[in-house]
């Protein structure tokens, strides 16, 4: 447990490299920030254009009433689940290889919660009237339906934005501090404001440690009855081929796929774009590709045991669901099964693939890509073809559509960018925990070994 | 009034403690301050209770019971006769219920930790910003000049870099 005495100045370097994207903006963030906002502002457009003209504008017709907007919302809900979630079940079992990825996952779920939860809004068709879902005593005498799902998502949704947002701001305290100690300028003010006057006494460090683990205890839950909600949102209906008693935790199972995935996709780029490759080493991105491989194995195992559960029983209208969407959309359902089960499984099994950065990126993309097609064929497919054959109809996205959905992933990653150019993307505290305070050197024997105190 | 004395290592600050209790100070007026969290022991053990459990159940079970009056409580005060379907539809209660308890807990466990805590802190209090950077705060309390005087001379010979104290610049 011993210190060097120059500690004071690895510390020092440690601090500087892990806000190295605090650092001026240069003028290639500038240009990706105009370029971004730029198509956040189509999008606005395009929204603006729906409002006034009327939902005539999207692609949605009976009998298929849920388009791209509610595919966007469950994928980006999606999304949101891995980042707060494999944060805290890391931060439990006492992973210490969690450290450098911590915040970084904790801020994509809060960004792509809040993008998600944008969608159901730009669903509504009368947006205007959004209001009618928050439970107040109106002069009409209106109240919501709380039988109904949508109501159980908004309730959820709001649950996991301030429970995802105050994680991320709990872990962060200590790290505001530090930077504060290193700002100047209106930047030290923001972040002294922020950091409430944080000093890291004992008793607060020993306070900060209970709380963060009753957080992590509590959004865990919170976690999985997101997306459970966003699952009932199709199992409670007598919708062929979403009636199913699986659907809840295979959507859970769906979503961390897809949010580990986006972890390692983000994690890629902050180590590239903020050179942060003494932090964000090989091994990490190893044991988050296993982590993957295990949730793509369970994943596939749920998509194939509801298959052929359908196939096995035949019933028609199930069935007819099943061969309309292998029919119509085979294209999209082979770059599902290849992208959600085929080309991980069988990659991620070797440690090589692992450890190589441009493979991991190439495969977590394409997870994401099947992940949303997995959406897409999940909606479409089943309002398509519903009970009444003389009511089956199709379904092709609009340009309105497109551009909002293009604004949506625009406007995460300029989020993602402007967080990262605020605060500490890296857990400064975390890292420096592992290196300063846990780690030390033993000798046993004839050999002087690492040691790793035990966190309590 | 408080002193605070800035050391370069683990060793140096552990021994600023061990001096200060031989120099007679209770254990419960020192604390150390650092940049990243030290194993309790390393410098100081500290034995205050944390009452911050409680505040998460009290906020559960508030929440819990706000969700449960807003989801059947409306549906009591505006009843919709649906077939045989009873007033108050258990399962979608649950959930409202289930959401409430858990946005509440989180919120309770949150408050509950700045309480515990004492922030926000808008007292002026001893520190060094080249904490942030590794160096480690030994902080002790003090009552009158003498005190003042035995604290110094033991965070001294400890090794201290300086020390700081709470009161203003003049």
């Amino acid at each position: 447990m011993s210190m060097p005495a120059d500690q004071h100045y690895d510390a020092a370097t440690a601090n500087a490299a892990m806000l190295s994207s605090t650092r001026p903006a240069t003028w290639r963030w500038y240009l990706l920030a105009l370029l971004l906002g730029a198509v956040v502002a189509c999008g606005l457009y395009a929204f603006s254009y729906q409002v006034m003209t009327g939902m005539v504008v999207t692609g949605k017709n009976r009998p298929v009433m849920w388009g791209f907007y509610i595919t966007n919302f469950v994928f980006w809900v999606g999304l949101s689940h891995s980042g707060t979630m494999v944060s805290a079940i890391l931060r439990l079992s006492q992973a210490n290889w969690r450290r450098p990825i911590l915040r970084g996952a904790e801020a994509m779920t809060v960004f792509s919660i809040m993008i998600g939860g944008l969608f159901p809004l730009i669903h509504l068709g009368r947006n205007w009237t959004f209001y009618y879902m928050i439970p107040y005593p109106s002069q009409y005498g209106l109240w919501p339906n709380f039988r109904s799902p949508l109501l159980w998502d908004m309730m959820a949704i709001t649950t996991y934005i301030i429970g995802s947002s105050l994680f991320l701001y709990l872990g962060l305290l200590p790290d505001l501090a530090v930077a504060r100690d290193r700002a100047g300028g209106w930047r030290r003010l923001f972040l002294s404001v922020l950091a409430m006057g944080w000093r890291g006494t004992a008793q607060q460090w020993q306070t900060f440690g209970r709380a963060s683990t009753l957080m992590a205890c509590l959004i865990i839950p919170v976690a999985v009855s997101v997306h459970s909600i966003v699952a009932w949102d199709f199992a409670v209906t007598l919708v062929p081929g979403w009636h199913s008693t699986i659907f809840p935790p295979y959507f859970v199972i769906g979503a961390i796929t897809s949010g580990v995935a986006a972890v390692i996709t983000l994690m890629i780029i902050i180590r590239k774009a903020f050179h942060l490759e003494a932090f964000l080493q090989p091994l990490h991105f190893d044991n988050l590709a296993k982590l993957l491989l295990v949730v793509t194995m369970l994943w596939s195992y749920f998509y194939f045991a509801e298959v052929f559960t359908t196939w096995y029983g035949h019933q028609p209208i199930e069935w007819e669901v099943f061969r309309f969407m292998s029919d119509k959309y085979r294209l999209l359902l082979l770059i599902m099964l290849f992208g959600n089960t085929v080309v991980p499984i069988s990659c991620l099994l070797w440690r090589r693939v692992r450890r190589s950065i441009p493979a991991l990126l190439v495969i977590t993309l394409l997870i994401n890509v099947a992940m949303f097609i997995e959406r897409f064929l999940i909606i479409v497919p089943s309002l398509s073809h519903k009970n009444m054959p003389f009511m089956w109809g199709s379904y092709t996205p609009s340009l309105v559509e497109s551009t909002v959905m293009a604004a949506a992933f625009s406007g995460f990653a300029l989020l993602y960018m402007l967080f990262a150019k605020f605060f500490p993307i890296v857990a400064i505290t975390d890292v420096r925990e592992e290196t300063e305070a846990l780690r030390g050197t033993a000798v046993r024997g004839r050999a002087r070994l690492t040691t790793l105190v035990d966190e309590e | 009034m408080e002193l605070l004395g800035v050391f370069a290592s683990v060793e140096q600050a552990a021994a600023a403690v061990d001096r200060l209790v031989q120099a007679g100070y209770d254990q419960a007026t020192i604390t150390s301050v650092t940049s990243v969290p030290y194993p309790p022991g390393v410098f100081v053990h500290t034995q205050r209770r944390s009452w911050l459990h409680w505040v998460t159940a009290g906020g559960a079970l508030l929440g819990a019971g706000a969700g449960f009056a807003l989801a059947a409580g409306t549906a009591w005060l505006y009843p919709v006769q649906t077939g045989d379907k009873p007033i108050v539809a258990l399962f979608p209660t649950g959930i409202i219920a289930y959401e409430f308890m858990m946005l509440c807990a989180l919120l309770g466990t949150m408050i509950g930790m700045f309480l515990e805590m004492g922030l926000p802190e808008f007292k002026r209090r001893a520190y060094d910003p080249e904490i942030a950077n590794g160096l480690i705060g030994i902080a002790v309390t003090f009552a009158d000049e003498t005190q003042r005087h035995d604290a110094e001379q033991a965070l001294y010979s400890a090794g201290a870099l300086r020390i700081r104290t709470d009161e203003a610049p003049a």
